[in-house]
């Protein structure tokens, strides 16, 4: 029999490249620095000890290993909500910006810079929770939408709700945008994604918003398992379908929420990294879930990477490296799936 | 049968419905501000006040003063192309802030019948009917303001614009300032235009004398010890945008003596906040809009406070300023005032 869990050698091998990357990008960035500075700057700073005046040791621990862990945080938590919305709605195109969490996550956040005077960092203290607070009432307008035109709540009638709220959400952002004059620069900022402005106290909110939702997420797996076979299966084995659905979509809002809220809306990572996932573990639920979390993180600490280093001195937006890697990933690994079959 | 078909099609509307959501998202990742100063100076302006375009009569004072002869003028514009006058333009509307700022320094504000919603300066211009401007110029505005000329940006408008205008029978002279001298270019060919030439060269004798003056006197003040300076145009949380190569705030750098610490880049650029760390600017000028009193914090104190950049010379010896964003970023003739503060808070009571 194949083994179904994600054993613990699974895990030391997956944490391992873990560090492994996430070494390589704490190493590599815009100001090049040596690893043994860049080792010593985190090792004193880790024991608490004195990181010295020199621009290097500032900068790992200011700039660069906050960005890398909010990176990783943000890459594992879309990646992991992405896919079990997949399997939960049997959807290969189920996503936070396909389901318009992540549209409704970003048109609190505009919302609350737009209403909120133009005081950019008083209005910040709002605009966390009022991206989460839209995270999870658009989840709800969603769910109470398609609940009316199917109360089974199928997969399909989530989706499709769910696309049009986000063609809906993203036209009100327009609207707000072309009403906002001098804000416009923030503005554009939820719209596009970075992690430019990562810090120690985001991370911890990613960090809590991670480890709750893949907590609900991967103690569902079996329920997951059942619902991506088929819902009228799920029901036959006892799984409370409904419950199931609804625990899940609330956790992952809310983790996706908090992302939009640090990061903006990075695309395309929720949506193709399980895929690629899937076809590397199968699509087992129970390793598939923690496997893209670890592969959520390295992807989009890689492509932050790049954002931070290709065009040197340069930043570019992490979200068009997402959506344009993405793209072309995405492309290739369909492509060779269908020539396979 | 039935239900596989209904959700094949559902389907396949899905993911038609995904990929127009894809391409709108895709649609909001344009990197607005790169390279365009005069963007960013119009966003700046105080809230535009509402276009109305309803009285096409000039209801201003003073009217302009015409040149004696008012015969056929006839000027090439900055785009190249040769604009044709019955005589000197009296009623004109102005998209641009910086033409604008233009126009009334050359003492032609009577002229001015429309104006781009963001032009803000001088104070009496919000008196003038303002006008949908950049890419959604609203022609009809301007046709119904009946003016002789429009008066715009290169940058912020397309052929079309121009030749729809020109269709209705109202002259186009564009400007297109990329930096102080474009900036003379722009003040004399409005000079030309509203009749003017003589205050245009005195304006921009005005501006030439006083840059030199502040370059001697700078020269003078003898070698700063670190004199690089980091211009910082959009604010850590927004992700770091400073102004490179070819920028005005460059200019003006280097008009007072100071190096752009950021001048291996070309036009306004996001950058990395390490680069910033790493390159240890003595001196820190932002252009970050502040509004006092509505609890936002002093974009000087949020820089002063950001960790990792306390031992930035700039940060260390508090030499971070608050620039006004339309003084420095707009081609217009503020430029001076701007390098004179800039002069100023670098020069003044440091005891070099």
């Amino acid at each position: 029999m194949k083994r179904e869990n994600f054993s613990l050698a699974n895990y030391i091998f997956f944490c391992a490249a873990t560090i492994a990357v996430f070494l390589v990008c704490l190493c590599v960035g815009s100001v090049g620095i040596s690893p043994a500075n860049v080792f010593q700057s985190v090792l004193s700073f880790l024991t608490g000890g004195d990181i010295g005046t020199a621009p290097a040791g500032k900068i790992i621990v200011f700039v660069r290993l906050p960005r890398v862990i909010c990176a990783a945080l943000t890459g594992a938590t879309l990646s992991v909500c992405g896919a079990a919305m997949q399997g939960l709605l049997k959807n290969p195109l189920a996503d936070g910006s396909t389901l318009g969490v992540s549209s409704g996550a970003a048109l609190g956040a505009v919302l609350a810079i737009a209403l909120g005077g133009a005081m950019p960092f008083f209005a910040n203290a709002g605009i966390v929770p009022t991206a989460i607070i839209f995270a999870f009432v658009s989840l709800f307008a969603i769910i109470a939408l398609a609940n009316k035109l199917d109360s089974g709540l199928a997969a399909n009638t989530i989706i499709l709700t769910g696309v049009v709220f986000s063609m809906f959400a993203n036209s009100l952002i327009s609207l707000i945008i072309s009403f906002s004059g001098e804000k416009i620069k923030p503005i554009i900022f939820w719209t596009m994604g970075s992690l430019a402005d990562a810090n120690y106290s985001n991370a911890l909110l990613l960090l809590i918003a991670f480890l709750t939702a893949s907590a609900v997420i991967i103690k569902n797996a079996a329920e997951l398992n059942a619902c991506a076979i088929g819902e009228e299966n799920a029901r036959h084995v006892g799984v409370n379908v409904k419950r199931v659905k609804l625990l899940i979509l609330i956790a992952s809002s809310a983790a996706i929420g908090i992302c939009v809220s640090v990061s903006g809306t990075i695309g395309f990572v929720g949506l193709i990294v399980p895929h690629i996932t899937r076809l590397l573990t199968g699509p087992n639920h129970k390793r598939l879930l923690p496997a893209s979390a670890f592969f959520g993180a390295y992807f989009l600490m890689l492509a932050d990477l790049l954002a931070r280093f290709a065009l040197s001195p340069r930043e570019l937006p992490v979200g068009v490296i997402t959506s344009l890697i993405g793209a072309l990933m995405f492309l290739s690994v369909f492509y060779r799936a269908s020539r396979n079959k | 049968m039935n239900k596989k078909f209904t959700k094949a099609v559902m389907n396949t509307s899905i993911l038609i419905l995904s990929l127009i959501l894809a391409f709108q998202i895709s649609g909001c990742k344009k990197p607005e501000p790169i390279a365009q100063p005069p963007v960013s100076s119009e966003i700046t302006s105080d809230e535009p006040s509402e276009p109305s375009a309803t009285s096409s009569e000039i209801d201003a004072a003073e009217p302009s003063e015409p040149s004696a002869a008012s015969s056929e003028i006839t000027v090439t514009d900055m785009t190249g192309r040769e604009v044709k006058l019955t005589g000197t333009a009296e009623k004109i509307v102005v998209l641009s802030p910086s033409d604008c700022e233009i126009l009334y320094a050359l003492g032609a504000g009577g002229a001015v019948v429309g104006r781009g919603e963001y032009c803000d300066y001088p104070a009496e211009v919000s008196q003038v009917p303002a006008v949908q401007s950049g890419s959604e110029t609203n022609i009809e505005q301007i046709i119904a303001l009946n003016p002789q000329v429009v008066v715009m940006t290169k940058m912020s408008h397309s052929a079309e614009q121009v030749d729809a205008i020109e269709n209705a029978g109202i002259r186009v002279v564009s400007t297109d300032a990329q930096n102080i001298a474009g900036v003379y270019q722009a003040i004399e060919l409005i000079g030309k235009i509203t009749g003017r030439d003589s205050q245009a060269s005195a304006l921009v004798g005005e501006m030439k004398s006083g840059f030199e003056e502040i370059k001697a006197q700078a020269a003078n003040a003898g070698s700063v010890s670190d004199n690089s300076v980091y211009f910082e145009v959009s604010p850590l949380e927004w992700g770091l945008w400073t102004a490179g190569k070819n920028t005005f705030m460059d200019e003006i750098a280097q008009i007072t003596g100071l190096k752009n610490a950021f001048d291996d880049i070309e036009g306004w650029a996001e950058i990395s906040e390490e680069q910033v760390i790493d390159r240890n600017p003595a001196y820190i000028f932002t252009i970050t809009m502040y509004f006092e009193g509505t609890g936002q914090v002093h974009p000087v104190d949020e820089i002063a406070g950001r960790g990792g950049w306390e031992n930035i010379g700039a940060v260390k010896n508090s030499n971070i300023f608050l620039l006004d964003s339309n003084e420095i970023s707009r081609p217009g003739p503020r430029l001076y005032e701007a390098a004179k503060k800039v002069y100023e808070i670098v020069y003044a009571g440091s005891g070099n």
